[in-house]
């Protein structure tokens, strides 16, 4: 049997109180629905398949003491020492993916076009790229070796064919025949063929809106700006970065070596979100106990002024359950009145955040969910103090003054 | 009606075990009105709250109705006191935060009444003690003599066949206390038993039996005639 009206019209001569928890509970599921989105958002880009053996690769850079280095010849003799060590499946020269440092490029369907571009990451490599940086090829062929020049960006090299990654080009050729037709660059009427298609790599900017659109061109560029992606055999990579640093620094000494995992640079890339992630969770919690601690304190309170009258109610009758029940209830009613002041709260302060800081829209899904576990932790923290005033004893109608 | 015997009940603090009931034995038959008298302190609370399965005996045997409730339940116990039983108190116990059609509403409610019942009874109850007019308002907003008046008409909404009242006229004046008691009266005279404590040597009188408490027995004071001196003594 439910008494909400009487409850309803006794909490009305409370309603201060009760409104003010109400509100805390509306304000709070307004940040944390935000918040929930926006950690949710973070998580599943943190989550997203990169494309490439991110756990497996280990990257290996070089700065020359000397001026005047070979580089290139370093390159050769640099590979075919690292492809002769144990645990290495593959290894190119080309950029590490996934680290915030790379170069882009804007691709033309046609020649000698400037508006329009269809932007991507670029990046060249050798014929082991696909497999060095162990991406899917889904269509067409890798690059084999009579296919790789070796270039400077001053040699005014062009490639004559590309491999693409599905997503550019899926953007390049809606209609799905992206393999074997030509794209050029900016202005340009030189054709660059595309020969193979791989299924994902989000590039050197996972967070950039157009991560994904990656082309990789063959060649062996002379730049300062390269690195070494050794794809090492599964569960070899620490073993491997060892042998690298010991390898690479006792072929040529002349010269500084650097060698991380790709992990730990995707790590790096991503302490941001992580960081966010964390103080938001953190803001979630802590509004949460708190909230919860208010409740708690308002049911505590309102026990202890209304003992005489639990003792009255247990004497006409309530039975311990009652006694709790009618706590429970009272704390349901104060609960919706805020979850639903929240969930308007929620939307209001969703739609300023989209508009001045980009933060994505707050699905009522989610604020449901929100609503439904602060519900839940709002009646918990009513649990306790109600379960402790159905122990009032009725002789506290006769007792108590 | 009402069936105690040997009944004991003590209260252990950490310090001391106070017995406030020692070998109570009573009995109080279907449609008596009894009175309780006794110093302050005497057991007179306690054998109210026991008769009205407030609290539970430490020893001993209470038979309500025939029917021996030491081992009930919490559940059963309390829809006892709400069927069997009602309560009248010196501080009047309305719940401050519902008006006067709420307050008799209360054990309505737990008695699972539906709203019908319920609005019938609390108007008929609201009528009997002369404040239907009031219905919709607050305890604070009556005088003492009124809000004992509705606390009464809340203990007999239930149409209970026990009514125990504590002091019911130790807050009230003179005159008020008057109506009270005429009230008692006449609600003893259509059938229900009254167990009424009070220190109103008068009010006492009026009853069909007093009983005085001392030091948690009964003190044998059977005849009516000896009343008066033992009240005033
Ligand atoms: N909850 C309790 N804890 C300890 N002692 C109690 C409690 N209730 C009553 N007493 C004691 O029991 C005795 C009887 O009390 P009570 O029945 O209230 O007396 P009366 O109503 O006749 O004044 C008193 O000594 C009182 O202090
Ligand atoms: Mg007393």
């Amino acid at each position: 049997m439910l008494e909400l009206r009487p409850i309803l019209s006794a909490l009305w001569r409370h309603k201060i109180s009760a409104l003010l928890i109400a509100v805390q509970l509306g304000l709070t599921l307004a940040i944390v629905g935000n918040a929930t989105v926006v950690i949710q958002e973070r998580i599943e880009r943190i989550a997203r398949p990169t494309g490439v053996a991110v756990t497996d690769i280990v990257t290996a850079q070089f700065m020359p003491i000397a001026k005047n280095y070979d580089r290139l010849e370093a390159f050769r003799l640099d590979l075919d020492m690292i492809r002769q060590l144990p645990g290495v499946a593959a290894a190119t020269v080309s950029r590490a993916p996934l680290t915030g440092g790379g170069s882009g490029t804007g691709l033309y369907t046609a020649p000698n076009q400037e508006i329009g571009a269809t932007g991507g990451a670029q990046f060249w490599g050798d014929e082991h790229l696909i497999d060095a940086l162990g991406m899917k090829l889904v269509a067409g062929r890798a690059f084999t070796p009579n296919d790789i020049t070796e270039a400077s960006f001053s040699s005014g090299w062009r490639p004559n064919m590309a491999i693409v990654t599905q997503q550019l080009a899926d953007k390049l050729f809606a209609n799905g025949e992206a393999l074997g037709q030509s794209i050029y660059f900016s202005g340009e009427d030189n054709p660059i063929e595309i020969v193979g298609i791989v299924e994902r790599n989000l590039g050197p900017w996972p967070n950039s809106h157009n991560a994904g659109s990656t082309v990789f061109f063959p060649a062996v560029m002379d730049t300062q700006w390269f690195d070494y992606v050794v794809r090492a055999e599964p569960g070899q990579r620490e073993a491997v970065a060892k042998l690298l640093e010991e390898k690479l620094a006792e072929r040529d000494p002349q010269r500084v070596v650097a060698v991380n995992l790709l992990e730990d640079k995707l790590d790096r890339y991503y302490a941001g979100d992580n960081t966010m992630i964390q103080v938001l969770s953190g803001v979630v919690s802590m509004l949460t106990f708190i909230v919860a601690l208010g409740i708690v304190g308002l049911t505590v309170f309102w026990i202890t002024q209304r003992q005489k009258q639990i003792g009255v109610r247990r004497a006409l009758g309530a039975s311990r359950s009652a006694i709790s029940r009618y706590f429970l209830l009272e704390n349901l009613m104060i609960a919706t009145t805020g979850i639903v002041l929240g969930t308007a709260a929620a939307q209001i302060f969703n739609r300023f955040l989209a508009s001045e800081f980009e933060q994505p829209a707050l699905p009522l899904s989610t604020t449901a969910i929100c609503a439904l576990i602060l519900f839940g932790i709002s009646l918990a923290a009513a649990l306790v103090p109600a379960l402790r005033a159905a122990n009032i004893s009725p002789a506290m109608a006769t007792r108590s003054v | 009606m009402l069936k105690m015997h040997n009944v004991r009940k003590s209260y252990r603090t950490d310090t001391i075990e106070t017995h406030a009931l020692r070998d109570f034995s009573l009995e109080v038959n279907e449609g008596e009105f009894v009175s309780v008298t006794g110093p302050s302190g005497s057991g007179k609370t306690t054998f109210l709250n026991i008769a009205g399965l407030l609290e539970t005996p430490t020893g001993g045997q209470y038979l309500l109705d025939g029917q021996d409730v030491s081992d009930l339940n919490d559940r059963d116990r309390s829809r006892l006191r709400n069927e069997k039983i009602g309560f009248i108190f010196q501080g009047f116990n309305l719940i401050p935060d519902l008006d006067l059609f709420d307050n008799i509403d209360v054990p309505l409610r737990y008695r699972g009444f539906n709203a019908k019942e319920r609005k019938k009874r609390i108007e008929k109850v609201l009528e009997q003690v002369g404040l239907s007019a009031r219905a919709r308002h607050l305890p604070a907003q009556l005088s003492g003599g009124q809000q004992q008046r509705v606390a009464i008409a809340r203990a007999l909404a239930g149409e209970p066949r026990f009514l125990l009242a504590d002091e019911p006229t130790g807050n009230l004046d003179s005159l008020m206390a008057r109506q009270v008691m005429e009230l008692l009266e006449f609600i003893n005279e259509w059938g229900t038993t009254i167990v009424m404590v009070t220190h109103d040597p008068d009010l006492a009188r009026r009853a069909h039996r007093n009983i005085q408490i001392v030091d948690g027995q009964v003190a044998d004071l059977r005849l009516q005639s000896a009343l008066g001196e033992a009240v005033t003594a």
